[in-house]
């Protein structure tokens, strides 16, 4: 608390500086502010961090940026939100946090700040699915999307060349390219995924999933974890990784898959269009010229849709209307065409603009936007229920998922475990 | 001399104040006591109540606005009745039973041998305790690097052998519990053998003297002799590891994170979960008094057993 004071009184004590001269007073409308912004440790993290200082010069408001691994992100702003202890006043929102947000309104609806400032937003330039996805639940809009991720696949052109395969456009193809690329003598693995307990297993699941027909919500909102299509699908990701992902897989969360990939260990793998860049930095990757990114591969027969995820920007509800302010003008310079250049540039990996896509000089250092740009135009970015539930949907999957592939339990007593407590929740 | 003149001179003081000798003793002592009380009432026993108090309510951060509804025993019965939670109790109580008696046998053994003072043995000693001086969590990171079947110096040449699983330590059920029990008793057992080290250095030497010239065998020594006098130690040894190990998180937070499936998830690896990650204070807060309450249960028997143990040792 006294810290907090002391604080206060520094920056009262600075705010009158600033407003004793008159001229940059006008200038910077937000001198002496600081936004303290609560940030996923993903790539575009150190990006923000770097470019802060420029919002700075122009509005006068600081940003201190606060980068959290995903655990601490959710446990420390949740804590922040339902303690209303007004610790941050930027959050970065996960897709899948939007129906939490939304029904506990921890954040600032949106919806009114950006029809007034639609022009200035060009609002047109984003891709609808973005603003849909990230951050609008229930006729709210509790955070803007400033980082969007497509799922998209990863391989190896080298790898498939040698063996004569072609680039697989469907699930089944890709199935079993994934197993005839496999040689454990060489250390090569078809593909890789995430089998780690918790988030990681089950949201890569939830991925393959969704391409293999599975859903884990009926059309009327309730659960069906145990359905006939998702216990297909597992006993498939069970499958591949038994005979075609390295054997250390089923402890990989996201870093440990990535890095494998960049090592040279796997020939395929769907993952988030925001790794990409590491595949071409020489710096961390031994794949550089071999690595090509395409469209995630959907079941034959099935509509041809690509999951989105990605990050939208929220603003705690709890702080006043002068931070308020601030970390909206935060927002929207954040997403303006101009830093969504200069941040993808830095390799922030995450795009919301088609301007941004579409960019000669991001093309030419990243050949893979164009996937991201059609992916976008056929987004589903709720493969992943993006209600209030979800969280711990996603924790009981991520027990019944691992479980399975570590050996012991059954596809279909695993879902059928899961889906009886996740009834409890609705 | 000087203390009787000052005894004098403040008597009449005494008397001006209306209270005797006594009584502001009594006043002196409480006061002494006030700020222990207040601090145990402030840290241990309000959260303690607090948290009997919300074992009984659905009483969830994010839901229906955090509002609790009396639910009785439900959150209890849920712990017991839930796959999860059965599996938790379980592992805890494997967890702990499993490290606390190998680091007890491997500490004392280690305490027998570096018994007799010399410098090599108290170089050993010095070295020994490195273990004990990295906090459990950074103990579970360094594990987890070496045991990795991809990188780690240990699990990758494990499984090159063939003598793990080729995913590892880590990634099997039936390994997995085990492998965390191993690092326990490799951080820990320095610990045991150090205090019951101590235990063994302040034995009254003329009883142990006596006993060799009665022609004792070094066994019955033992048996007779150094553990039933050494039986204090071992119970203050046992009781600290067993409570520390019955509320193992870091280690395995670290490491698998309850998994694979539930093999290693401890009572407070499931409770943390369900209380900060969830915000399912009801539910978490019943885990935590379940927790309390075996670590209750078993300090007391340990206690008794201990007592009764004495008991013999004194009539023999």
């Amino acid at each position: 608390m006294i810290k907090t004071s002391a604080k206060r009184l520094g920056l009262a004590a600075l705010a009158s500086l600033a407003l004793a001269s008159t001229a940059l007073a006008a200038d910077k409308p937000y001198a002496g502010l600081t936004l303290n912004l609560a940030s996923q440790n993903d790539q575009f993290a150190a990006v923000i961090a770097k470019l802060a200082p420029q919002f700075e010069e122009k509005t006068g408001a600081t940003v201190k940026v606060d980068i959290l691994d995903y655990g601490s992100l959710l446990t420390k702003t949740q804590a922040d939100f339902v303690g209303h202890t007004k610790n941050y006043d930027l959050i970065t929102m996960d897709i899948v946090w939007a129906g939490q947000y939304a029904d506990n309104g921890y954040t600032v609806d949106l919806t009114d700040w950006i029809k007034r400032d639609a022009a200035e937003l060009q609002l047109d330039d984003i891709y609808p699915a973005t603003i849909k996805y990230i951050g609008q639940y229930n006729g709210k809009q509790v955070a803007f999307p400033f980082a969007g991720y497509a799922a998209v696949m990863a391989y190896r052109k080298d790898l498939l060349d040698a063996a004569g395969i072609k680039v697989p456009e469907t699930a089944e193809d890709f199935v079993a390219a994934a197993i005839k690329l496999t040689d454990p003598s060489k250390k090569i693995y078809g593909f890789v995924a995430n089998g780690q307990k918790g988030a990681a297993v089950a949201q890569d699941w939830l991925q393959y999933n969704a391409q293999l027909g599975g859903s884990i919500l009926s059309a009327d909102g309730k659960p069906t974890l145990n359905s006939d299509a998702n216990v297909a699908s597992l006993k498939v990701y069970k499958e591949l990784f038994d005979k075609a992902a390295p054997p250390g897989a089923v402890d990989y969360d996201w870093g440990g898959r990535e890095e494998s990939f960049r090592q040279g260990l796997v020939a395929m793998m769907e993952t988030w269009s925001v790794g990409a860049p590491g595949y071409y930095d020489p710096n961390m990757s031994k794949i550089v010229d071999s690595v090509a990114i395409t469209y995630t591969p959907v079941g034959k027969g099935l509509p041809v849709k690509y999951g989105l995820g990605g990050w939208g920007m929220g603003i705690n509800a709890d702080i006043d209307d002068k931070q308020k302010e601030a970390s909206w003008a935060f927002i929207k310079w954040l997403t303006s065409p101009e830093v969504q250049k200069e941040f993808n540039m830095e390799g922030a990996g995450s795009y919301i603009r088609k301007s941004t896509l579409a960019d000669p000089d991001l093309n030419k250092k990243y050949p893979f936007l164009p996937v991201i740009a059609k992916s976008f135009e056929n987004a589903d970015g709720d493969y992943r229920p993006r209600i209030p539930q979800y969280p711990e949907m996603q924790d009981l999957l991520g027990t019944a998922v691992n479980a399975v592939l570590v050996g012991g339990t059954d596809p279909k007593a695993a879902l059928d475990e899961a889906q009886e407590k996740a009834a409890q929740l609705f | 001399m000087t203390s009787l003149a000052s005894g004098s001179v403040s008597i009449p003081q005494r008397r001006r104040s209306g209270l005797g000798f006594r009584d502001r003793r009594r006043f002196f002592l409480i006061a002494l006591a006030v700020p222990a009380v207040a601090y145990i009432v402030l840290i241990a026993l309000y959260p303690l109540v607090q948290g009997i108090w919300y074992s009984f309510f659905d009483y969830r951060l994010l839901k229906n606005g955090g509002r609790m509804t009396f639910i009785g025993l439900d959150n209890y019965v849920q712990l017991f009745t839930d796959n999860t939670g059965r599996r938790a109790i379980i592992n805890t109580f494997v967890f702990t039973i499993g490290a606390v008696f190998f680091e007890f046998v491997l500490g004392l053994g280690l305490a027998l041998l570096l018994w007799r003072d010399g410098r090599f043995n108290r170089i050993c000693l010095a070295f020994l305790l490195i273990p004990v001086t990295i906090t459990p969590l950074v103990v579970g990171l360094i594990f987890r690097a070496l045991l990795a079947v991809d990188y780690g110096y240990i699990g990758y040449y494990l499984a090159e052998w063939g003598i793990t699983s080729p995913r590892g330590l880590f990634a099997g059920t039936a390994t997995a519990l085990p492998t965390l029990i191993f690092i326990d008793i490799w951080e820990w057992t320095p610990l045991v053998a150090l205090i019951l080290l101590a235990g063994l250095k302040s034995l009254p030497g003329d009883i142990l003297e006596a006993a060799l010239a009665d022609g004792a065998t070094s066994w019955q020594r033992f048996k007779l002799v150094i553990l039933p006098l050494l039986l204090p130690t071992v119970f203050l040894a046992l009781v600290l590891r067993m409570m520390d190990a019955f509320r193992v998180f870091d280690s395995i937070f670290v490491t698998t994170g309850g998994g694979p499936a539930d093999a290693t998830t401890s009572l407070m690896v499931y409770g943390v979960k369900q209380g900060l990650q969830f915000f399912n204070i009801g539910y978490a807060s019943a885990i935590s008094n379940v927790t309390i309450l075996c670590i209750g249960l078993m300090a007391a028997a340990f206690t008794l057993m201990i007592r009764r143990a004495d008991v013999k040792a004194n009539e023999q």
